[in-house]
């Protein structure tokens, strides 16, 4: 597990500061089917390699970041504020 | 109306003085801390701040984007609250939390040692000069720090939390007695 987290915000952190969120992913639309519902709610990969989380900076800013860490080498990533993040994405 | 008087007492008014040389642990007056949340995409506002604030003996932590304490050593009456919350809008939102969080002040020339005891944030007087604001962890208590002077810190922290944190400080301090 990653133990030091570069928070945009305050900078390198240790791990027991943050709170895991969870896999980011795009909410589907209100009317989408109950299976893109599900999947959304419930089913998550398990990936070996390159994963993009949510973290909460509980313990220090207290900003949502989406962290892209490698599950296998433990290496952290780019660490992005998620108000940032969901500027940058393209909507279509 | 309640049956009972409500009384204010400090919370730090029983904790024991620790007895170290190199360092002094000290609680700091009760007087106001003010939460200062910014509206989302607000402008910078330390200029506002800085004028809400005014000539008074209060100072301005920062504790995050869009996220200020207002500090300091008097206790605040309802007007003056008011006339600082007015002064901040439409900017941002001033919450009254002096009841809810206690400052303490630790001091001495190894004072960078103890503390790193507790948290994993650079407190080198080069990465953390005078006037610099963390929120962190201190072992398990979620604290803010600000440096106050070269040797002296003030760690914010919430009351029910205080005497914890105090008993940890003090830990903390012993072998540099
Ligand atoms: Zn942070």
């Amino acid at each position: 597990m990653a133990s030091l987290i570069s928070c945009p915000h305050c900078g390198a952190r240790p791990k027991e500061e943050f709170t895991i969120k969870g896999a980011v992913l795009s909410r589907p639309a209100a009317d989408a089917g109950h299976q893109a519902w599900t999947d959304y709610v419930y089913l998550r990969d398990n990936p070996r390699g390159t994963h993009r989380e949510y973290w909460h900076h509980t313990s220090g800013c207290r900003r949502w970041l989406v962290v892209t860490r490698d599950t296998v080498s433990h290496e952290v990533g780019f660490c992005q504020d998620a108000a940032a993040a969901k500027l940058a994405e393209v909507r279509p | 109306m309640s049956d009972f008087r409500i009384t204010l007492r400090p919370a730090l008014g029983s904790a024991p003085r620790p007895g170290s040389r190199g360092l002094s642990i000290t609680a700091m007056p009760e007087g106001h801390v003010v939460q200062v949340l910014g509206r989302p995409h607000a402008p910078d506002l330390f200029g506002v701040l800085e004028r809400a604030t005014g000539a008074a003996h209060r100072s301005v932590r920062a504790a995050g984007p869009g996220q200020w304490f207002i500090v300091g050593d008097a206790p605040l009456s309802r007007d003056e609250f008011a006339a600082l919350s007015t002064a901040l809008q439409p900017h941002a939102t001033a919450v009254d939390q002096s009841h809810g969080r206690v400052r303490i002040r630790v001091e001495g020339t190894i004072v960078e040692r103890m503390l790193a005891k507790g948290t994993a944030v650079d407190l080198d007087p080069g990465a953390f000069p005078v006037g610099t604001s963390a929120m962190t962890l201190l072992g398990h208590v979620s604290v803010h720090l600000t440096r106050i002077e070269i040797a002296a810190f003030e760690v914010m922290v919430l009351r029910g939390f205080a005497e914890s944190l105090w008993e940890d400080l003090v830990r903390m301090s012993v072998e540099f007695a």
